[in-house]
């Protein structure tokens, strides 16, 4: 029988990663879709759907992506499990399916998706809820950084400084960038918890031209000097001609490796 | 004697003033400066006079090197291409500010000053721009002092201060063609010698805010590392109204154990 859970909970507190444990444990087909959520008063939210759906695509390659659509999905007979992801920042007024936000319920309507389970990071004790915090005020920066590649030094320097403070007070900082031998790493970052998760996803790009898949940041804090942000960026990511260069240097150990 | 040795001063005037005080209150007279008077910090003039007003003698950095000669250092000196984009606006930034009369003597100052058995540098006896590491190799490390005939050798440029013995050396050589037509095999027992780095003044990266130096007794031969406080906001005031990259600022600020390195620090360049 297809279950449909909602999973929702303030920035950074470890809903997409608790929705992958999730999957990982379940035997049959899964499918995902993230729900932006609704800004509230001096609180924004960043638009992330497309890096959690990518990095959970990667560890779990047969995971259906319901942003698409849902039609052609699994019947009521199915031992399917669908997760709806919502970043919400304020604490549901009641407990269960009847403390979603009404403006929820709607899309879900739209998506022909009705939960049957609801929870909420703070709320529930199914999860964790230590490192949900109470944000009072949030700026958010999402960056679109498709086709461009980064110089992996330049970006180990701007990551050490954007999560000390450099660019304004940072909570919460995830990315998924590309670096020149065709890998694309996911970088994931909480102000509540030591050090930043790294990760290489799995698929690797073919070192040739620009790389089309998706490329993005997300930063969320307060005082964010975003035209720094921006300009720092700039100086990290490199140019046509050195990109071609990485790209011919690692053809030819390619080469070399299989004569 | 005691003796003062300060290094990578790199424009920041308060804290060369501060240190400069500290020194003079221990009543000592020599100072020895290993270079980098400007780069990064936003008055270089300023330091440059006073280095010259002291009439400290002083060697020449690779900052001191690169604004005369326009970048010498290729940029294989640099660790990332956004360190390399910074350093070449500090260059332009610092290039355009310093007088002519001041590069001038920049362009002066000898790569190396020698005391009897002590050699003071900037990088290494090889060049202004390698790093001597704390932890490189214990065999390139006393072939840097040896070779260059020193039993202390002083540098600065890693920013990291430090000091690193080097003791129970020995070369040992294969000697062919001796008369009596034999190979025979000669070992030479070394004295005990010595790296001390000087850290920096102007941009410390020991983990900590504070500038650092250090003081050597040539009598007790006793090495202190000194750490010196100053007006660190006035600097990055100072670097954010001069129109400096503010990440400078917001680094000196924090005082990060974050040391810029290449990836092979002991890389010299040839260009």
């Amino acid at each position: 029988m297809r279950q449909v859970w909602l999973i929702s909970g303030p920035p950074g507190c470890g809903k997409t990663n608790w929705i992958l444990s999730e999957i990982k444990k379940h035997g049959g087909s899964c499918g995902y879709i993230r729900l932006s959520g609704f800004s509230e008063k001096s609180l924004e939210q960043a638009n992330s759907s497309e890096i959690d759906f990518v990095f959970l695509k990667d560890q779990i390659p047969q995971l259906i992506d319901l942003s698409k659509s849902s039609d052609h999905l699994f019947s009521d007979q199915d031992n399917s499990l669908i997760f709806i992801e919502l970043s919400q920042f304020y604490l549901p007024n009641q407990s269960g399916l009847a403390g979603i936000d009404p403006r929820i319920i709607s899309q879900l309507e739209n998506l022909k998706l009705l939960p049957d389970q609801y929870l909420h990071f703070g709320r529930d004790t199914e999860l964790s809820i230590k490192d949900t915090l109470d944000f009072t005020k949030i700026e958010s920066l999402s960056l679109n950084l498709q086709e461009n590649v980064w110089d992996p030094p330049s970006l180990n320097t701007f990551w050490f400084e954007l999560v000390n403070g450099a660019y304004g007070d940072v909570y919460r900082a995830k990315a998924l960038l590309n670096i020149p031998d065709g890998r694309s790493m996911y970088f994931n970052w909480i102000v509540s918890q030591p050090g930043s998760q790294f990760l290489q996803l799995n698929d690797i790009a073919p070192p040739k031209g620009r790389p089309q898949r998706i490329s993005q940041l997300v930063i969320q804090g307060r005082n964010l000097e975003f035209t720094r942000i921006k300009s720092t960026i700039n100086l990290c990511l490199i140019n046509d001609s050195v990109l071609e260069m990485h790209q011919a240097s690692l053809s030819n150990q390619q080469l070399a490796a299989t004569h | 004697m005691k003796q003062a040795v300060i290094s990578c001063l790199h424009a920041n005037l308060p804290a060369v003033q501060a240190v400069l005080n500290d020194i003079d209150r221990q009543g000592i007279d020599t100072i020895t400066c290993l270079g980098d008077l400007v780069g990064y910090g936003p008055h270089p003039n300023e330091v440059v006079d006073l280095i010259k007003e002291r009439e400290i003698p002083t060697c020449q950095g690779c900052w001191d090197e690169d604004v005369v000669d326009g970048l010498d250092a290729c940029d294989c000196s640099y660790p990332s291409q956004l360190a390399e984009r910074r350093g070449h606006l500090a260059h332009k930034w610092t290039t355009e500010k310093l007088t002519n009369e001041n590069k001038d003597f920049l362009a002066s100052l000898p790569t190396s000053i020698r005391r009897d058995k002590l050699l003071f540098v900037h990088g290494s006896p090889n060049s202004q721009h390698e790093y001597l590491l704390p932890d490189m190799d214990a065999f390139a490390a006393l072939e840097r002092v040896e070779m260059a005939g020193a039993e202390t050798l002083f540098c600065g440029h890693t920013h990291l201060p430090y000091v690193r013995e080097l003791g129970q050396g020995s070369i040992r050589v294969t000697l062919k063609n001796t008369p009596n037509k034999q190979t025979e095999e000669k070992e030479m027992n070394l004295p005990m010698r010595r790296i001390i780095n000087a850290g920096s003044v102007g941009e410390p990266r020991h983990g900590g805010s504070k500038a650092t130096y250090v003081i050597f007794d040539d009598k007790t031969n006793k090495i202190d590392i000194k750490e010196v406080s100053y007006d660190i906001d006035r600097t990055c005031k100072a670097i954010i109204e001069a129109g400096l990259p503010p990440i400078f600022a917001w680094r000196l600020n924090h005082g990060f154990e974050f040391a810029e390195l290449a990836e092979d620090a002991s890389h010299v360049c040839e260009r």
